[in-house]
């Protein structure tokens, strides 16, 4: 296996690199350091609320803080492909606010007009995304500018649909983040189907432009990508996942709310980066932004059963983003100083 | 028949007229090469050519038909691959993956097919005795020269009629040009034309079939190989005579040491360095490439760590970082490797880029002097003849000659008399070339230390004062006067080589 990795060696001078073929374990260790501090993180949080708390070891647990975290996580996904892709998204928390305000207006008892309205703001959530993303090619402007316009822009129309929190969603819709499939609730299996759509999508050859694109735009240019379909996918499935998001949210909350997509916007970047998702692109996997959502979660949970006021939650959000850049850039540099 | 023809191409950015009037042909099975100074227009041809840019005016006729490919990908499905001087090639994707992007085998379920990439990665490889490279290493951990090769396997993927080779040996070692030539002999007999693009007449006479000159936007010339002479070429390309490329090497050199190494050592890869540079002296670092010339100018700068001793002007010094390194008059300055990646800002103005690191020299009460800033930029501008239209121009939109020229003003400005250059020449037109020769003998001339690495041997030999030869990272052999050859340089390279 390792001589066939190298081809033609014996004609190069004494260069150690090529003499030695093989995995370079340390570098790939290095690579996805900021990942496993993620792990140690979220071990370490866990560990702590165990100690603390009866049964967190539990089936019922898992399901309880999946479901928790769900909304998170789908609009954190979204980010994600964003982020790879090297830019932002901030207008899913206009998304999520629009999406929950259609829910709970227009959802009734029939399942017909439920799936329609949902098939209406997942479709609403890809063609504003794409829209998002036609609109920092063609006219060129910084995806932080677009983005927190349509932001406004949503949020905007979302007080305008429902001014104030309210409207509902039929119990049976509600009922749905409950529901099991041997001992798993949805949101377990919903968290299991993302991994497996971003182990396809990413090994597609859609999945490595993007991250191409966010690495090197115009190496990424040069080698034929367009850049305006890509930022058209990326943005318009980060629409779509804000949308999910949506979906899924009103099944958590029962109810429409003009303002509470904003709470996602930044904990959703914030997921991806202690994940180990780079904010300058082309570096990152759904499962450290998987991981960094259950962080951000249980944290809450970690300062409930603490008996600390609850503002101490941002506090402790806070310091562990802090250390989890200060863990990708102390492994970025150690990864530098070995190529040189 | 001709595979390409190309008659009265223009091309125009803005005001600025890149192309016009240029003139092409060329069949299946030859090597063209492309000569021209920097900014003569080469640049867009194969820009064009390869579907980067679209042209404004003119045809061109592939096969017959008229061509005018809206972007690369267009352009490789009619076979025609490049192979840039400044690379297309993704930092996060691994090796294999770069050359085979967008191109991918694919399973079933759509996905990139890796076993069957492995293979065809391997086979490519090995077709074309391609030097080693790991195809599941990831690309930002390559050196420059294996970017480029990657970057050659990229082109050859495509399996392309026409692979233009754009200054593709410039980043490259002896052993690995020398592979590079042959390859393109190999490629012409299969069949293929390469347009070929190098600033080294050696290399252009030895592979090439026919060559095109390239002036002011415009061809000027077409020759067999064979019909036409150095000089000949030489005074078409920049339109006079050029009286010659070396300047007149006379030593200005003093017995005050401007520069004292001891025993510096850094790693594996630089290992008990002495030596002493002199006030107006260029002294030159040679030997084999990877032999820890470039680890001695980044220990030099402070960008590696590194043990041993610096004195600068008979000062001890202790340069932690390159501010430090930079600081003042006593300090050191540094013409980097990767111009367009560690020396410039490409997207800031030409302005910006000289004065970024020299801002105090201009502040006065903690605020910029404009007015000060800008007399400083236009001496700067006039004194190495910077062609920019105005100080505000992008640094990426100056040719490669005007961008280097853009680097030693910024070196020039931090008042440091010791100049490290690490191959200030690479990718340099030829009448830059012999701008900047002159420029380091005058800055010698005036009490400037220079420590000087070319990738060019015959530079070292005819500019250097004294040459340093590099081997296993120590000093083999400081050769001076008439015992600075090439033959010299190689032989200290390569004696503990042939020893063992």
């Amino acid at each position: 296996m390792s001589a066939e990795q190298t081809v033609g060696m014996a004609q190069r001078p004494a260069e150690k690199k090529s003499t030695r073929p093989g995995i370079d374990w340390r570098g790939r260790l290095l690579d996805r350091a900021p990942f496993l501090v993620a792990c140690l993180m979220l071990a370490l949080i866990i560990a702590i609320y165990g100690s603390l708390q009866s049964g967190v070891f539990s089936l019922d647990e898992l399901n309880l803080d999946t479901a928790a975290a769900m909304t998170l996580m789908l609009a954190a996904t979204g980010q994600t492909i964003v982020l790879v892709r090297g830019g932002i998204d901030l207008s899913i928390g206009g998304m999520i606010s629009i999406g929950t305000v259609i829910a709970a207006t227009r959802f009734t008892d029939d399942p017909s007009t439920v799936a329609l309205w949902s098939l209406v703001i997942l479709a609403l959530g890809f063609l504003i995304g794409a829209l998002n993303g036609l609109l920092i090619s063609l006219l060129k402007l910084q995806p932080f500018l677009v983005t927190l316009a349509t932001w406004s822009i949503l949020n905007g129309v979302a007080m305008i649909i429902l001014p104030t929190d309210g409207g509902s969603v039929p119990s049976w819709w509600v009922g749905f983040a409950s529901a099991q499939l041997v001992g798993l609730t949805s949101p377990v299996w919903m968290l299991l189907a993302l991994l497996v759509v971003w182990w396809w999508f990413r090994a597609t050859r859609v999945g490595i432009a993007i991250q191409a694109t966010g690495s090197n735009e115009k190496s990424a240019f040069l080698s034929g990508v367009s850049i305006t379909r890509v930022n058209l996918v990326t943005y318009g499935l980060s629409g779509l996942f804000a949308a999910g998001a949506a979906l899924f949210l009103v099944t958590q909350t029962g109810a429409g709310s003009p303002t509470i997509g904003k709470d996602y916007i930044l904990p959703s970047v914030a997921a991806a980066v202690i994940g180990g998702v780079s904010l300058f692109g082309g570096r990152g996997h759904l499962a450290g932004t998987l991981i960094g959502a259950f962080v951000l979660t249980l944290i809450g949970n970690l300062v409930f059963v603490l008996h600390v006021s609850s503002y101490w939650q941002p506090v402790a959000s806070g310091i562990i983003l802090l250390l989890s850049v200060l863990a990708s850039s102390v492994a970025e540099k150690a990864a530098r100083n070995r190529v040189q | 028949m001709d595979l390409v023809t190309v008659k009265g191409l223009s091309k125009r950015y803005g005001g600025i007229v890149a192309l016009s009037e240029a003139t092409f042909s060329a069949c299946a099975g030859e090597v063209h090469a492309l000569l021209g100074e920097n900014g003569a227009g080469k640049s867009t041809f194969i820009q064009i050519l390869s579907g980067a840019v679209q042209h404004d005016g003119g045809s061109i006729l592939v096969d017959g038909q008229d061509y005018r490919p809206a972007n690369p990908d267009a352009a490789q499905a009619l076979g025609i691959a490049a192979v840039f001087q400044e690379l297309s090639l993704i930092p996060d994707l691994s090796v294999e993956q770069n050359i085979w992007f967008r191109h991918e085998p694919r399973t079933l379920l759509r996905t990139v097919n890796r076993a069957e990439m492995r293979r065809k990665t391997l086979a490519l490889l090995d077709k074309y005795s391609f030097p080693a490279l790991r195809p599941d290493q990831e690309l930002r951990r390559l050196t420059l020269a294996e970017r480029q090769i990657v970057e050659i396997a990229k082109g050859l993927a495509k399996d392309p009629r026409i692979l233009i080779l754009d200054e593709a040996t410039s980043a490259l070692p002896a052993r690995e040009a020398e592979w590079l030539l042959k390859l393109t002999r190999q490629l012409a007999t299969e069949g293929r034309l390469v347009i070929f693009i190098s600033h080294r007449m050696a290399e252009v006479r030895a592979i090439a079939d026919r060559l095109t000159i390239f002036r002011n936007g415009s061809t000027v010339a077409a020759h067999e190989a064979n019909a036409v002479s150095d000089n000949e070429i030489v005074t078409q390309m920049i339109g006079r005579h050029l009286d010659r490329l070396y300047p007149e090497r006379v030593s200005t050199a003093t017995d005050l040491i401007a520069l004292r190494v001891s025993n510096l050592s850094s790693g594996s890869r630089l290992t008990g360095v002495d030596f002493a540079l002199r006030e107006g002296e260029v002294l030159g670092v040679g030997g084999l490439q990877g032999h820890g010339q470039r680890e001695l100018f980044q220990a030099l700068f402070g960008a590696t760590r590194a043990t041993g001793a610096i004195e600068l002007w008979g000062k001890p010094t202790s340069i932690g970082n390159p501010r430090q390194a930079l600081t003042g008059k006593d300090g050191i300055a540094l013409v980097p490797e990767d111009r367009r990646g560690q020396g410039l800002l490409l997207t800031k103005s030409v302005r910006e880029n000289l004065t970024l690191s020299v801002i105090r020299r201009f502040t006065e009460n903690g605020l910029l002097s404009r007015q000060k800033e800008a007399a400083l930029v236009k001496e700067m501008v006039d004194f190495l003849r910077i062609k920019a239209g105005t100080p505000e121009q992008l640094a990426g939109t100056l040719s490669g000659g005007n961008q280097q020229k853009v680097i030693f003003g910024k070196m020039l400005l931090t008042q440091a008399r010791v100049l490290l250059l690490y191959d200030p020449t690479r990718g340099v037109d030829v009448g830059t070339k012999g701008e900047i020769f002159q420029l380091m003998r005058d800055l010698a001339a005036k009490g400037y230390a220079i420590l000087f690495h070319s990738s060019d041997m015959p530079e070292l030999v005819h500019v250097a004062d004294r040459v340093l030869v590099m081997r296993n990272g120590r000093i083999a052999a400081t050769l001076e006067g008439d015992r600075i050859s090439e033959a010299g340089i190689l032989r200290a390279a390569m004696l503990e080589s042939e020893a063992a």
